[in-house]
């Protein structure tokens, strides 16, 4: 190893670790200022309500109560997390406006002097609701008379004009009429939340400059001062956004969602505010990953090629989309596998339910993929009658392969990585496919494939 | 909702703090001492991290109203770092890298110091055992295993030194 | 949460007389690992809590063939005794270490489902409850004491003050399944006990968590096993019979399919426990 490298090949002290082994590094949460109110949501009991009113009579005479805050108060009332990556459009209400999605969605926020006091006003916000019906199921949500979640008349986010994501190559249903086997299956996953020890939560604090300091435990910094300019309708520059100390994200923590309201009540209190979620708040409202149905057919040759793969998802974005449209164009394009397979069909959909918002979580929208894909391959494996290791080495890419979205792949590696992966569990590959690079097929010493 | 006195131990030395009812010790710690090491990931019991010692026994102190330890003898991981270096488990934390977003630490560390202080040796079944209650979800809980074996042996061996000064100062 | 009266008495006629007094407003808290976290949450929001932890009622007491547990009695105290060997168990599979140190033996009696781990436990040893008030006391086995989800035979001022176990001659067997090693809510809870003559079955007791609205005994299974010699046929019968007369739900933890499938594969494994010469026997 080169001499004049000082942090390669060393072991590094991590600059956190003394603060966190000390208990002194500071969360977001260890912070307290004078005067600082206490933020607490009114949220919506039901799954897919209209909203017909709201009485906050009660609450205002409870003891500590400061002042409520509704749709009416926010000055750009729609989050703006997806605008700001270039995806349209904006559909979720900072708070709610004539109608809720999800059971806990955001209504009134209440500023209070204490987190007790701010609860019990919470208690005794009267809504009146009336309950609509609810969707829980992606494909029942796409059938005829389904409940319409969104505003725009269909349950699904509209890419350049198409309800699903497409990925295209060759022609599957010709290759299906060649194949020796058909293989087909179909994969659900759960919602899972990211769960993070610490939950979602910032301090918004007024400065004497007139600017707002936010104190947050965001996994995207500028990404939330940005959403938080564009909802309060301030210049950027009036927000000072202090983070990096996150006490586990996974992903849990790129929705921004606190951010703006807490720094608005700090606006119109002109004190400090808190706003954090409650461990029921991080499970049950929060966004989660999405639940995914994967539809997945193959046909294959005897021996063992994948010449065709047709797949069907459909992520439950539940009542807002956040940050899953994105994701599933990134599932989209993986949804093939890292296998070259020359006739691909994709249709992946983004569906609106009435269940709780999703977003990013450890994958975005691969890790999904990868589940139903790999599972796929053993039955492959099973069908055709070789070993899972021999299914998967024979339909790698290699360099040179296109890909189903058009790119050639570059820097393949799965054939190496599953041969370090062989030899570190101690399963000893046939010669062949020990022999086998991810050098492009016609250069290769195997001379190519078919 | 008359608010009132209470006086407890805290690391060795006596605070006096004057609560609404049922105020928890979390809440007093955190909010009115500035104790801040001792975490609040849940307040449902669920996650461990505002674990304290409460007369050498693990409690959540999420779940405590601060009255119903009047008078007892409560540590925290404020009271167990030492003025200089670090304590024996932290020191074992920081080199097993037990610690990845450090959230969980703090609990993690109080219930590893009760574990020791009532079997100095714990295999890893009671190590595992000890820390049920604690979630990390960052770290993986094996460094956290590593981490408390380690810190035990260290344990250990400062006690084995401390026996061998004093048996030199005795001689 | 705003909680505005917390009563902490040091005694049992303080406690009594303060519950007469408050009427049955009072929120009467324990160790509090079931209250404070639905007052933390805001779910509760009682305006007066009596917190017992320094009331008096805890201790454990071996007296004759009796184990007497103060209704305070942490389950860390359970867990640390010796007599019956069940409890020490059903202890060991309950919760973690710091919420034993805080949690009560009688406030495990009024956990909803899936947890009363312990109450599965005293329910297969016949464990009678004393209730107390500022009228007097009265005993009641504790399979009367439970009486539908979250609802017990406690009138508005009574405490429960005591637990008596008669101390079991004959081995017992005490299995719970969760979805991790320890720390975890309760999939299907078993405790088993039995009694024997001449290598027959003459009276048995199983009861289930987690299967019902609260803990519950497997009474025609009982049944079934007396006057068997614990074979194979007759474990079969028993673990089909508790299995189909549970009445298992569905939540985060389990579905109700997957309870009932698991209450008759695990009352099936606590009987082999329970057959002489099992490898289970004398736990
Ligand atoms: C993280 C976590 C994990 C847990 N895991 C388990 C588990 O694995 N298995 C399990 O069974 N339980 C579990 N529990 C639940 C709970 O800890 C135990 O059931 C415990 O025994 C409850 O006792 P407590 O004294 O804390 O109850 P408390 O919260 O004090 O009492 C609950 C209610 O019971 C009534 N009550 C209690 N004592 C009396 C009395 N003496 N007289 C009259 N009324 C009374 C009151 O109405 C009171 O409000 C868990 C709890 C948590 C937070
Ligand atoms: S905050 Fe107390 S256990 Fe989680
Ligand atoms: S290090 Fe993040 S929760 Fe343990």
């Amino acid at each position: 190893m080169s001499a004049d490298l000082n942090v390669v090949g060393q072991s590094v002290e991590r600059s956190d670790g003394i603060g966190h082994v000390t208990g002194r590094t500071r969360f977001f949460g260890d912070r307290s200022f004078p005067g600082m109110l206490h933020l607490k949501m009114v949220r919506s009991p039901l799954d897919h309500a209209r909203i017909i009113g709201i009485d906050l009579t009660d609450a205002e005479r409870v003891s500590g109560f400061v002042r409520a805050l509704t749709a009416s108060d926010v000055p750009h009332n729609l989050y703006t997390i997806l605008g700001l990556i270039g995806v349209e459009p904006e559909e979720e209400f900072v708070l709610a406006e004539d109608r809720v999605r999800f059971k806990g969605e955001a209504i009134v926020a209440i500023i209070a002097e204490s987190e007790a006091a701010a609860l019990e006003a919470v208690s005794k916000v009267h809504l009146d609701l009336e309950e609509l019906p609810a969707v829980f199921d992606v494909e029942e949500a796409l059938r005829p008379g389904a409940p319409i979640v969104t505003s725009w008349g269909n349950n699904t986010f509209m890419y350049e004009g198409h309800p699903c994501r497409r990925v295209r190559l060759g022609d599957v249903e010709a290759a299906f009429e060649r194949a020796d086997h058909i293989v087909e299956g179909v994969y659900n996953t759960s919602p899972i939340e990211q769960a993070p020890v610490e939950t979602t939560g910032c301090i918004a604090v007024p400065e004497a400059n007139g600017r707002y300091t936010v104190y947050t435990n965001t996994q995207a910094l500028y990404f939330s001062l940005d959403n938080t300019a564009i909802i309060l309708q301030v210049p950027g520059n009036r927000l000072h956004f202090v983070g990096g100390t996150v006490g586990g994200g996974f992903g849990g923590k790129v929705d921004v969602i606190v951010e703006p309201i807490a720094t608005l009540a700090a606006m119109k209190t002109n004190r400090p505010v808190r706003f954090a979620y409650s461990r029921s708040e991080e499970m049950q409202v929060s966004s989660t990953r999405s639940a995914w149905r994967i539809y997945i057919k193959d046909g294959i040759s005897r021996d063992g090629h994948i010449i065709a793969r047709k797949v069907t998802s459909y992520a439950d974005s539940g009542a807002y989309s956040r940050q899953t449209p994105y994701a599933l164009t990134k599932h989209a394009a993986n949804a093939a596998g890292p296998y070259a397979i020359p006739n691909v069909s994709i249709d992946a959909y983004c569906v609106y339910t009435n269940r709780q918002p999703t977003s990013a979580m450890r994958g975005f929208g691969v890790t999904m993929a990868s589940f139903a894909l790999e599972v796929q391959m053993d039955k492959i494996a099973e069908r055709v009658g070789v070993d899972p290791w021999t299914i998967r080495f024979i339909n790698a890419y290699r360099n040179g392969d296109m890909k189903p979205h058009r790119k050639l792949a570059e820097d393949a590696t799965l054939i190496e990585t599953m041969q370090a992966a062989a030899a570190l569990v101690g399963h000893v590959l046939p010669d062949d496919l020990r022999a086998m690079t991810s050098a492009p097929r016609d250069a290769g010493p195997d001379g190519g494939r078919d | 909702m008359a608010s009132r006195i209470v006086t407890f131990d805290l690391g060795g030395r006596e605070v006096e703090v004057m609560v609404r009812p049922m105020t928890t010790l979390q809440s007093v710690l955190r909010n009115q001492l500035g104790f801040t090491a001792t975490k609040d990931g849940c307040r449902q019991g669920g996650c461990g991290s505002c674990t304290v010692l409460v007369n050498g026994q693990p409690m959540l102190s999420c779940l405590l109203p601060v009255e119903d330890v009047a008078g007892q003898r409560v540590t925290t991981l404020e009271s167990i770092t030492p003025a200089e270096g670090l304590h024996p488990i932290q020191q074992a934390f920081l080199d097993a890298h037990a610690s990845q977003c450090g959230y969980c630490t703090p609990g993690m560390v109080m219930v590893s110091k009760a574990l020791l202080d009532h079997d100095p040796a714990p295999t890893d079944d009671a190590i595992r055992h000890a820390l049920t209650g604690n979630i990390c979800r960052c770290t993986g809980y094996r460094p956290i295993v590593t981490a408390v074996h380690s810190a035990a042996e260290a344990v250990h061996d400062a006690a084995d030194a401390m026996r061998g000064s004093a048996g030199e100062r005795a001689r | 949460m705003t909680v505005r009266t917390y009563l902490l008495p040091r005694s049992r006629p303080e406690a009594l007389g303060l519950l007469d007094e408050h009427g049955p407003e009072l929120l009467v808290m324990a160790g509090g690992t079931v209250a404070m976290p639905l007052i933390n949450e805001g779910i509760s929001l009682p305006e007066a809590v009596m917190g017992l932890r320094l009331a008096g009622l805890g201790g454990l007491e071996r007296a004759g063939d009796e184990l007497r547990i103060g209704a305070t009695a942490t389950l860390t105290q359970l867990l640390d005794q010796d007599a019956v060997p069940m409890l020490r168990e059903a202890a060991r599979n309950t919760a973690s270490w710091s919420i034993r140190n805080m949690g009560t033996v009688g406030g495990n009696l009024f956990t909803p489902p899936p947890g009363g781990d312990v109450a599965v436990a005293l329910l297969a040893l016949d464990a009678r409850v004393t209730l107390a008030s500022t009228r007097g006391e009265r005993v009641l086995p504790l399979a009367d004491f439970l009486t539908g989800f979250m609802s017990t035979e406690l009138a508005a001022d009574e405490l429960l003050v005591e637990i008596s176990v008669p101390i079991p001659g004959e081995p017992t067997a005490y299995l719970k399944l969760g979805r991790k090693h320890a720390s975890t809510p309760s999939v299907v809870t078993v405790a088993a006990r039995l009694e024997w003559r001449g290598g027959r079955v003459t009276d048995a007791r199983i009861a289930l968590g987690a299967v019902g609205p609260h803990p519950i005994r497997a009474r025609e299974a009982e049944q079934l096993l007396v006057g068997t010699r614990l074979d194979a046929d007759a474990i079969a019968a028993a673990a089909v019979a508790a299995a189909q007369g549970c009445e298992p739900f569905t939540d985060g933890i389990a579905t109700d399919w997957y309870r009932r499938r698991m209450a008759g594969l695990f009352v099936g494994r606590a009987l082999e426990q329970l057959t002489p010469g099992a490898a289970g026997e004398g736990r």
